[in-house]
């Protein structure tokens, strides 16, 4: 599968944007992508390990939400993900 | 089936005229409504060079079509007027229930005209308009003007008021709707000056639309769509009490007057310790968000202290530009701003202004009312909001914004005033949100985020495309993209949180058409088309007061100084290509290289009127 790193937080992944990962699920996915670029762990997951409330992951550009890590993920699948909007 | 009939209502406060008014087909047509509605009745109104300040101003208050309705999260009302702050357009726009009362009162906007001898209110019922004597409520604040109002006119009562600010002319007052304010722009400061303390409607619901059975069933698709989005179970929860979490970490925090990106000890501030002081939740008409978070501070010097906030910005206004680390010191600052009647963000950046001359030696403690406005000293915070409330000392200096404020105190202060047009800009550094940044320069209404957020950079939004949040000249076409859809979602007027759950793309258009019968609604493209026609007039309105691409820029210290972000991205950052972001920005939009809307993008908008009207 692909993890697509959005522009704004490429600084915690060396300037990569396009990241190979491997898993059965969508939490599995992450899991590896964090393994590779650490720095990513507490942008994605608060201290007891749940997904942040204002991140959402989407899978070929749909929403996994809810239940994101348990969704399963197939070969050739695109992960991406954004901030939820709540400023202002 | 014929479109509804759309009104309006005009009230001369000089003369005592109150007379509705139909809105033409053609404009309704051509504008639709809400912000449509706000710049088409005042370019057309109001004379160009009139003193915001004066008889002659005019205010609009205006609600969307789809306010009142079940609609989930579109009952938003804008107020548009010239703004004393920057002279240029002003809107202001705010939640709550106003924009619902003022649609089931038959109205889609109020127009206000003329300057009352003394203080009045303007009373809609059902059944008559009123101007009455408001001398009860002057010098009151607006929680407590908005309950006699109540109590004078009954629980089916809503009103917009203002607070002792508006009433003193602070240049940045607001104007209040239960605890929800249209903050920016000082159109509260307009209000004062017409003696106006409220516009109080008495109305019970009904509304009517123009295919109710069409509508129903949209409504129904648009909540299964919000409640189906992860954004509306995490709004519901936080609000934008988090929001600072985020921005931290990327270094796009403005703190101690745009100097750094990045507040020490941040942690402190967070979405999570707010939650402990939180004691209930609230509401705008017609949305089951409740993004409203209150928050009580139980002991310390600010016990007591309650507040429907702060949210993102007023976190933000009363923490970063003065390096506060309190957070019940800001619950206390929101609640004062929310009594006076005064925009958060103009006076948070009023009082990091004032603690940056007090560092550099340009204020003294002697010209300070002997207050020591050192980075932290909250307790000086609250008193100089006090103070700016009032027009007391140092206060009556810094009530005027911070532009004005520079060339009061002199001692070279004006290189350390962050405005752009005169208006102060929000919660996020311009270097290291440069869309935002741009679109702060190019705004019509000054620094805002507002007008054009760019959820691209600061949240990595896709559409229509993801940017690089440190690119320049490169983003001008999204900078154009996210104004021209703020105009276009405010049609409505729809809540900018609410409108990415997922329904507008699919469902704006079709309860636009469901509610009004304007058959243009559901042309593939017209409501962009209608967004980019209200930029353009804003522009226009602009132009016609003087403004021209000289007026288009930001702070010097945006411009020279390097960003320092402590750690975080964006370390070293400027705005470098002010010029090339221009020229682009102006070429896209069909502008001439002075920023002056060209007559063949204005003829092409249907605005050949306003073409007219242009050097």
């Amino acid at each position: 599968m692909q993890f697509h790193v959005p522009p704004f937080l490429k600084h915690l992944t060396n300037g990569v944007t396009e990241v190979e990962v491997t898993g059965a699920t969508l939490g599995e996915c992450l899991d590896a992508f964090v393994k590779r670029f650490p720095l990513a762990e507490t942008l994605l997951f608060d201290e007891r390990g749940r997904l942040h409330g204002y991140i959402e992951i989407s899978v070929n550009g749909i929403s996994a939400f809810p239940e994101e890590l348990t969704r399963p993920v197939r070969e050739g699948d695109t992960i991406s993900m954004m901030y939820l909007m709540a400023g202002g | 089936m014929a479109a509804i009939e759309r009104k309006g209502l005009r009230v001369n406060l000089s003369t005592g005229e109150i007379r509705g008014e139909a809105v033409e087909e053609q404009v309704a047509t051509d504008f639709i409504g809400g912000s449509g509605f706000g710049i088409y009745y005042l370019y057309t109104h109001l004379a160009p060079n009139t003193d915001p300040l004066s008889e002659q101003n005019k205010m609009l208050f205006v609600t969307g079509p789809l306010a009142g309705t079940n609609a989930q999260a579109v009952s938003r009302w804008l107020v548009c007027t010239r703004s004393p702050l920057t002279g240029a357009f002003a809107r202001s726009s705010c939640g709550a229930d106003f924009g619902a009362w003022l649609r089931f009162s038959g109205y889609d906007f109020i127009m206000v005209e003329g300057r009352a001898e003394k203080p009045v209110y303007i009373h809609l019922s059902e059944n008559s308009c009123q101007i009455k004597d408001a001398a009860e409520l002057w010098g009151k604040d607006t929680l407590t003007t908005q309950q006699w109002l109540t109590e004078r006119h009954g629980k089916d009562t809503r009103a917009a008021c203002i607070g002792p600010a508006g009433e003193r002319l602070v240049k940045y007052a607001s104007i209040a709707s239960a605890r929800r304010t249209a903050s920016r722009c000082g159109t509260g400061t307009v209000m004062g000056s017409k003696q106006l303390k409220a516009i109080a409607i008495t109305s019970r619901k009904h509304m009517q639309l123009h295919d109710p059975e069409a509508f129903k069933t949209l409504v129904r698709e648009q909540v299964r769509l919000m409640k189906a989005s992860k954004g509306f179970h995490h709004h519901t929860d936080v609000g934008t009490t988090t929001t600072h979490d985020i921005t931290n970490p990327l270094g796009m925090y403005p703190v101690r007057n745009f100097r750094y990106g990045q507040q020490d000890e941040f942690e402190r501030l967070s979405g999570e310790e707010y939650r402990k002081l939180r004691t209930g939740d609230f509401g705008c008409y017609s949305c089951s968000s409740r993004c409203g978070k209150v928050h009580h501070v139980p002991g310390g010097p600010y016990a007591g202290a309650h507040s429907e906030g702060p949210e993102y910005e007023s976190i933000w206004a009363f923490s970063g530009p003065m390096d506060n680390r309190c957070i019940e010191a800001t619950v206390a600052a929101d609640q004062l701003c929310d009594d006076f009647g005064m925009d958060t963000i103009t006076t948070g950046n009023a009082i990091g202004f004032a603690y940056e001359l007090y560092e550099k030696g340009i204020l003294t403690r002697q010209e300070t009312d002997g207050l020591e406005l050192t980075y932290g000293n909250h307790a000086a915070m609250i008193d100089l909001i006090k103070k700016i409330g009032r027009r007391e000392g140092i206060g009556d200096v810094l009530a005027e914004g911070v532009m004005r404020a520079a060339r009061t105190i002199g001692k070279g202060a004006e290189s350390y005033a962050i405005h752009v047009k005169g208006m102060e800009p929000p919660a996020y550094e311009p270097r290291g949100a440069k869309c935002l940044g741009f679109n702060y320069a190019t705004s019509n209404i000054g620094a805002s985020h507002g007008y054009g957020y760019a959820p691209q950079e600061v949240f990595g939004s896709p559409i229509p495309r993801q940017v690089d949040r440190f690119a320049e000249e490169e983003n001008a076409d999204i900078v154009i993209f996210n104004q021209n859809t703020r105009a276009m979602r405010e049609l409505g007027i729809c809540c900018s949180f609410a409108s990415l759950w997922g329904w507008i793309p699919t469902l704006l258009d079709k309860l636009l058409l469901a509610a009004t019968g304007i058959d243009r609604c559901a042309e593939p493209g017209y409501l962009q088309l209608v967004g980019e026609r209200i930029v353009n007039m804003e522009r226009a309105f602009n132009v016609r007061n003087g403004f021209r691409r000289a007026d288009d820029t930001l702070p010097r210290r945006i411009l020279e100084e390097p960003l320092h972000t402590k750690g975080a991205p964006g370390e070293g950052q400027m705005i470098r290509h002010l010029d090339a972001f221009l020229d682009r920005y102006y070429a896209l939009r069909g502008w001439t290289p002075d920023g002056v809307p060209s007559s063949q993008k204005l003829e092409q908008l249907g605005l050949g009127f306003v073409a007219r009207d242009m050097p």
